[in-house]
């Protein structure tokens, strides 16, 4: 079985500080691995678009400033949160070689509480915009 | 690793993969376009071409590149390069959009 289908080439696959550690796994472990990143990227993209969206509001309803600190935050955020994505694949990808327990997802607590604060903010200031 | 990859799993774990591709690039490309359209109407040309070249970016593959659930036919699969491709355009892409928001605040006021 295994004898077949081995390539005889080295692994030369990179990064390598995740492909040197542990054996290959179930082809399908790396895909679900693979998909969880993939949407780690749309939540963040998801972010990104909708400070975009805020911008695009912005210049068609003349809103306040604020909106648009808000939507420049929500857009960093979302760009810091794909770049996670990256690092916990390799961290998942890692622990998967190495047939150990999957490290906790950090990042969750810190995006459920940046998104209530989002929302917050953002109902905040609707309530000061239509009592003004 | 299964004995031979192009076999067919019955959880569809390739087609599945594939298809977060595919809503991934897609919403890129869709957020790159409204970004585009904004940065006009905010009368940015400049930004408006950056919004413009990350929606092309994230769609060249799709066009060059014959989409085979990325499960090559020796099992290793090679996940890093197209994951971080599309990685940084989202940190284009977010870098852009808060850039245009800046820019908005400075216009509009």
């Amino acid at each position: 079985m295994t004898d077949d289908h081995v390539p005889p080439q080295p692994d030369r696959r990179r990064p390598r500080s995740v492909y040197e550690v542990g054996t290959e796994p179930d082809a399908r472990f790396s895909l679900a691995n693979e998909r969880t990143a993939l949407a780690w990227v749309r939540t963040g993209l998801s972010l990104v678009a909708g400070g975009i969206a805020l911008t695009s509001f912005a210049t068609f309803a003349d809103l306040s400033g604020v909106l648009d600190v808000v939507a420049a935050v929500a857009c960093l955020a979302g760009a810091s949160l794909s770049i996670w994505a990256l690092v916990s694949w390799a961290r998942n990808e890692r622990a998967l070689r190495r047939d150990e327990p999957l490290p906790s997802p950090r990042a969750l607590p810190v995006l459920v509480v940046g998104v209530v604060a989002f929302g917050l903010g953002l109902a905040a200031y609707a309530v000061v915009e239509a009592l003004a | 690793m299964p004995a031979d990859p192009r076999e067919r799993d019955p959880g569809l774990q390739p087609e599945r993969t594939a298809l977060a591709w595919q809503r991934t690039v897609l919403s890129v490309t869709v957020g790159s376009l409204v970004l585009a359209a904004t940065a006009v109407r905010l009368d940015r040309p400049v930004l408006a071409v950056a919004a413009a070249g990350v929606a092309v970016a994230a769609m060249l593959p799709i066009v060059l590149r014959i989409p085979d659930g990325d499960l090559p036919a020796h099992g290793r699969l090679r996940s890093w390069g197209f994951l971080s491709r599309v990685v940084w355009l989202v940190v284009a892409l977010g870098l852009l959009g808060a850039t245009t928001a800046v820019t908005s605040l400075v216009v509009l006021g």
